[in-house]
């Protein structure tokens, strides 16, 4: 037999006094609250997206910016052989404009100039007019995008441009 | 599937039953009943808020207990009131109970000298009615642990008490 029966009998004569009227009312309040701020949720929480990189694509787009890194450093000294003109250092836009992959389709170029310095007459071998030779420095941004993934690759590199310039003695 | 207190007035019905012994278990740990009652709306809201179980009784004295907890943790100012309140209980004490005789306020005078890990185990037994299972979860203390503080204390207090025929 339980020797507490009679002490435990008397404890639960005790009455709890009972909790204020207003508690009921604050409690209330919270849970309308709670309800204010969205729908209660069982701790269970919206899975969080990973990033998966496309590698793939990642590697596409080094590869072409290193091609084209390696275009900027040409030699952009050595005169054209035609006697006048332009003397391109880069490319011509088209050409970097074409589709890199058959995903990505050529979505943008800008063409900034930065600096443009006269370097004065020059005599080129075996021409009989001095040229005026002007030095132009630019940075060319192309971009692609790919419609099927919303994937865009973005290539920025600095070109430099000399332009000949004929000077007429009349 | 458990029943989840999911409509307006369930909690309150819920709230009407058990909101006495949960106020009661919150003043083990507080000396005034208005932080009793803080702790207890605190910890209701949090409970509902996470859709538990009604009927997971332990889980939501588990949840006044932190709370009550955290609210000393967070003063411990207040918590060393408290301490020194619960040294000398009989003049600053709000008391827990409505009494019918001088017995019953001697009682409640022992009930208050017990280690706080008795009374605990004691308010939730006596007058909440959990199984020791429930106590065990509650306090996350085992089924027997929890069945060897409630003897403890009973033993304790029959000794401070003599019964009053």
């Amino acid at each position: 037999m339980n020797d507490f029966s009679e002490l435990e009998a008397e404890l639960k004569k005790l009455r709890p006094r009972p909790a204020s009227p207003d508690l009921a009312a604050r409690i209330e309040v919270g849970l309308a609250e709670v309800a204010g701020h969205g729908t209660a949720t069982a701790g269970v929480l919206p899975k969080r997206r990973s990033f998966r990189p496309n590698w793939w694509a990642l590697g596409l787009g080094l590869g072409a910016a290193a091609t084209f890194l390696m275009l900027a450093r040409m030699n952009v000294d050595r005169p054209s052989s035609k006697a006048a003109g332009l003397a391109l250092i880069t490319p011509a836009p088209s050409s970097p404009l074409a589709r890199v992959d058959d995903n990505f389709v050529p979505s943008a170029l800008t063409q900034v100039v930065y600096d443009t310095r006269d370097e004065g007459l020059h005599f080129t071998e075996g021409a009989d007019e001095p040229v005026r030779r002007l030095r132009s420095k630019k940075r060319e941004t192309m971009q692609w995008n790919n419609p099927q993934t919303g994937a865009s690759l973005r290539v920025s590199y600095p070109t430099e441009e000399v332009t000949l310039v004929p000077i007429s003695g009349q | 599937m458990e029943n989840v207190v999911t409509h307006e007035e369930d909690w309150k019905v819920c709230f009407a039953e058990l909101g006495p012994g949960l106020v009661l278990f919150a003043r083990q740990f507080v000396r005034s009943i208005a932080d009793a009652e803080d702790i207890v709306q605190e910890a209701y809201v949090r409970f509902w808020r996470k859709q538990h179980s009604i009927e997971n009784r332990g889980l939501l004295y588990a949840t006044v207990r932190s709370v009550a907890l955290d609210l000393l943790r967070r003063d411990s100012r207040r918590a060393r009131r408290e301490a020194a309140a619960s040294a000398d209980m009989e003049q600053v004490t709000e008391p827990q109970f409505d009494f019918d005789d001088g017995a019953q306020r001697e009682l409640a005078a022992a009930l208050d000298l017990l280690p706080v890990e008795q009374r605990e185990v004691l308010v939730m037994k006596i007058w909440n009615e959990l199984t020791f299972a429930e106590i065990g979860a509650a306090l996350e203390i085992s089924q027997n642990t929890a069945a060897s503080r409630y003897r403890y204390a009973l033993a304790s207090l029959k000794k401070n008490f003599v019964v009053h025929e």
